[in-house]
């Protein structure tokens, strides 16, 4: 095995392909799932693409690098790893084909596959400048107008425009991804949790994303896990769940509120850790008195608990009955507090406590001796709950004035086993982790700001030449929220659209014969989504193509609807009878394409992952070499010590 | 992908061929096959190792046993070996019709050196042999891993009905034809003449014994003869 490998255009594509067949037989509504079981006989059914190539054993440097991309994008979007493969995939095929078709001939190569590396190479960058600059005005003008804004004020609101459909809402959206996560049944059962947690913890005043991030970021904190129980048994709880059981057995008390503190450090300090030394000294006055007694660590100790009784006095005093710790308090403070009737719950992690922090506005104590009444939290209740085989702590909050608007509350999820389980609070996350993405404003890079600056002067959609001041336009690309039909609807827009453009801008300047063949390229690669959706039936893509050619050609475009208001103002009424008939037009067509239940997906998550699989893409034919090292403790294993991202010697480079 | 259009007047490239789209097209199916194949062990826990196989350029797999796998070379027939004469019965068979061709075209301008019945018998054979493509013939001489020219010669001993009318002609058959020393010719013939007796023999034999025989002793003439022809060249 030689040390060094080029790595040829045949093996980048087989590699993205091996990955595309593993994960196809699992890509759509229609797709199968994956059965993984262990060594020790577990076993557990999964659909998540993200799942499914982790399982794999991978150790080609090429795919693992493919799967950390995938996996990243993951965590940002919460969906889309097969379809990440997918798009690849058809990318890279397209692209090889083009190279071999027509080698970049200008410079002087030594073989014909670095020819054709460095051909696949300029078309990968081509597309992502291209991708840069512009995506993001095809998919407001070409995409957009065809999907809706989904509103965040009612989770099941109806929808307003007239026509018997009333789907568009937030459940509907997580409807549909449930159901090509876990399956049909329990779809619309986790959907309907997962709207009234998010209504509890709306921010009323704020945008949607400020709480989805809230949520986001609070999740392990928000939710429990609890298997052995049918996954019907999932609820919503009030207040805070706090993952650990009291060290101290909790009184019963009447009273009506419990004041809590939180301590982040220790009530008796640690004398003595591994590899320390503790000099022991003592005032003189002491000395006289006990001179008797040697310096010893135990009359030290001693000392410290006598201490410690201040400290309880003083909490006391306050009224505390609750003790929240992050580490684990000494044996003496445990009895102290039992003995003071204060519960304890010891090993409390930083997302609870922190979120404890922020809902009842008590901040954590430092310094064990310096107990304010800012520290004192008041709760309604605190007290043991049992969920499944655990005992946990719950607490409710008192509603103060700044917490009005949000009514915490915690999610229990329940699954009939662990790896279940496991498997719905995943889909739950990334159900959250999507809903950011779409409330997200679409990410402006600085050329993209820039470049709206300037956009009246360059302009690369012939009907908007024609409009002198386009604020619905800009509106329109900035607004986030906006779904469209599942079922390979973006792809046949924004496939349109590509071509529209390429055709468009084919006559206006020289570098248009790339700017034509990188849409054209990429407005191809585009339909392999739909056709591997509809792939047990190539009849009903089909179908699907020639309805949204009919829809695309009669429906005219949004801004021409405008253009011609702003003449029907100038020239009266007589000059546009048709203005009705095409508004109510645009209304039925996209009800037509609501009305079909094939579910909501949102735009920016789509967006984003061609752009993450455009930059992936780039990455992946960048690399010339692998230079294979030996690590010292595995001699079987290979790393990818090195990728060479400029060209080698072989090639001369403009 | 017109990058710099101008230069490409330096570079002499021709779109392919209908052939070559045949190639590039089944080329494409087998690079299909060997990812989906892949894919499946893939997912039956087997780990893709970043070599790749020696004689095919695959990704190696291996399996829990830490055994490697070449999904091409062990389980889809061979690329290359389809186009070997020496391992593929159909392969010898092509590569026969294509000398017979060329030596048709080349044998009008270039009149051989070997007697006239060159251009004769290679017809006939050429009418013979194309119409009764028996690659179980070819098999004999692939089994034999002997090399490819003989096989003119080798459908003939097998078969006793059309080698009586064949035997004479077949001997300076080759379509190259070079010169045969005459102590070969003689050789050639003296076997040839056994193999025709051997023939009618087995024609009007009834026991078992002396058919098995006289196969046998046509088998060993056709391997002799083979050797004959090997020493000409």
């Amino acid at each position: 095995m030689p040390p060094v490998e080029r790595l040829h255009l045949d093996h980048v594509v087989q590699t993205v392909s091996v990955l595309e067949s593993v994960v196809l037989r699992s890509f759509g509504p229609e797709g199968g799932q994956v059965l993984f079981t262990r060594d020790t006989g577990q076993a557990m059914l999964s659909r998540s693409g993200a799942r499914i190539l982790t399982a794999l054993r991978l150790e080609h440097p090429l795919a693992r690098m493919v799967v950390e991309c995938v996996l990243k994008h993951s965590t940002v979007t919460g969906d889309g790893s097969k379809t990440f493969i997918l798009l690849l995939a058809s990318l890279l095929r397209m692209i090889h084909k083009m190279a071999c078709k027509e080698p970049n001939v200008s410079h002087t190569y030594t073989s014909r596959q670095t020819a054709e590396a460095s051909t696949a190479r300029h078309l990968a960058d081509n597309i992502l400048a291209f991708a840069l600059e512009e995506l993001d005005d095809l998919i407001a003008m070409g995409v957009i107008p065809y999907g809706c804004c989904l509103s965040w004020e009612d989770f099941t609101a109806k929808k307003h425009l007239p026509g018997p459909s009333n789907n568009d809402c937030v459940q509907k959206l997580l409807t549909s991804f449930f159901h090509s996560r876990l399956g049909r049944s329990h779809c619309d059962f986790i959907s309907k949790l997962t709207c009234e947690l998010l209504t509890h913890w709306k921010f009323k005043r704020d945008q949607p994303s400020l709480s989805l991030e809230f949520v986001n970021d609070n999740l392990d904190a928000l939710h429990t896990p609890v298997s052995g129980f049918p996954i019907s048994c999932s609820r919503l709880i009030e207040g805070q769940v706090i993952h650990r059981d009291f060290a101290t057995p909790c009184p019963q008390t009447e009273q009506k509120t419990v004041k809590a503190a939180v301590f982040s450090g220790y009530l008796q300090p640690k004398l003595l850790n591994a590899g320390q030394v503790l000099q022991l000294g003592c005032g003189e006055q002491w000395m006289e008195e006990n001179s008797k007694n040697n310096r010893s660590i135990v009359q030290f100790s001693a000392w410290t608990e006598r201490s410690l009784e201040c400290v309880f006095a003083n909490l006391q005093s306050l009224g505390v009955s609750v003790i929240l710790s992050a580490v684990k308090q000494s044996a003496a403070v445990l009895s102290l507090a039992a003995q003071a009737e204060m519960c304890v719950v010891e090993c409390v992690s930083e997302n609870e406590l922190s979120l404890f922090a922020q809902l009842s506005g008590a901040t954590p104590v430092s310094d064990c001796w310096m107990v304010e009444p800012e520290h004192v939290a008041t709760l309604t209740f605190c007290r043991p709950i049992l969920l499944g085989a655990h005992r946990y702590v719950h607490v409710a909050f008192n509603d103060s004035e700044e917490r009005v608007t949000v009514k915490p509350c915690s999610l229990v999820i329940c699954g009939l086993g662990e790896g279940q389980t496991d498997q719905y609070t995943c889909a739950f996350r990334d159900a959250i982790r999507m809903l950011l993405s779409t409330w997200e404003p679409m990410g402006m890079t600085a050329t993209t700001a820039s470049k709206r600056t300037l956009q009246s002067t360059k302009s690369t959609y012939s009907h908007v030449d024609q409009i002198p001041n386009v604020p619905p336009f800009q509106q329109c690309r900035l607004q986030p929220g906006y779904v469209i039909p599942a079922g390979g609807t973006f792809e046949f827009l924004l496939h349109h659209a590509l071509l529209q453009n390429g055709t468009s801008c084919s006559a206006s300047d020289d570098t248009v014969t790339s700017g034509l063949a990188v849409s054209q390229l990429l407005a191809n690669a585009l339909l392999i989504v739909p056709r591997q959706i509809y792939s047990h039936s190539p009849r009903h893509f089909l179908q699907a193509q020639a309805r949204f050619q009919t829809i695309i050609q009669n429906h005219s475009h949004p801004f021409s609807l405008v253009y011609k208001q702003e003449h029907r103002s100038i020239f009266g009424e007589s000059a546009f009878p048709l203005e009705e008939d095409k508004l109510t037009k645009q209304a039925d067509v996209s009800a037509k394409l609501f009305m079909s239940d094939s579910g909501l997906e949102s735009v920016s998550c789509k967006y984003q992952l061609l752009l993450a699989v455009l930059q992936c893409l780039s990455s992946i034919l960048h690399v010339d070499t692998v230079l294979h090292t030996h690590t010292a403790l595995h001699t079987q294993s290979r790393r990818l010590a090195n990728t060479s991202w400029e060209d080698t010697d072989d090639e001369t480079e403009d | 992908m017109a990058l710099n259009g101008d230069d490409k007047d330096f570079f002499d490239w021709e779109p392919p061929t209908e052939a070559e789209m045949k190639v590039i097209q089944a080329r494409k199916e087998r690079q299909d096959k060997i990812s989906k194949l892949m894919g499946g062990y893939l997912l039956k826990g087997y780990r893709m190792l970043g070599d790749c196989c020696d004689v095919c350029g695959t990704i190696l797999l291996q399996d829990k046993q830490q055994k490697l796998y070449c999904v091409s070379c062990q389980e889809l027939d061979s690329d290359v070996d389809k186009d070997n004469p020496v391992l593929n019965a159909q392969a010898a068979l092509s590569q026969v019709r294509e000398r017979q061709l060329a030596a048709q075209a080349a044998a009008p301008p270039a009149p051989p050196p070997a007697p006239e019945l060159n251009e004769g018998p290679s017809s006939s054979q050429a009418s013979v042999l194309v119409p009764q493509p028996r690659p179980e013939h070819c098999e004999g001489a692939a089994a034999g891993g002997r090399a490819l020219l003989p096989l003119p010669a080798v459908p003939s001993p097998t078969t006793p009905a059309p080698a009586p009318a064949l035997v004479p002609p077949r001997a300076p058959v080759s379509p190259q034809s070079p010169v045969i020393p005459p102590l070969l010719q003689e050789a050639e013939e003296a076997v040839l003449i056994k193999l025709r007796w051997a023939t009618s023999q087995l024609q009007s034999s009834a026991s078992l014994e002396t058919s098995i025989q006289l196969c046998s002793l046509i088998a060993s003439c056709a391997n002799s003869l083979r050797s004959l022809k090997e020493l000409s060249q």
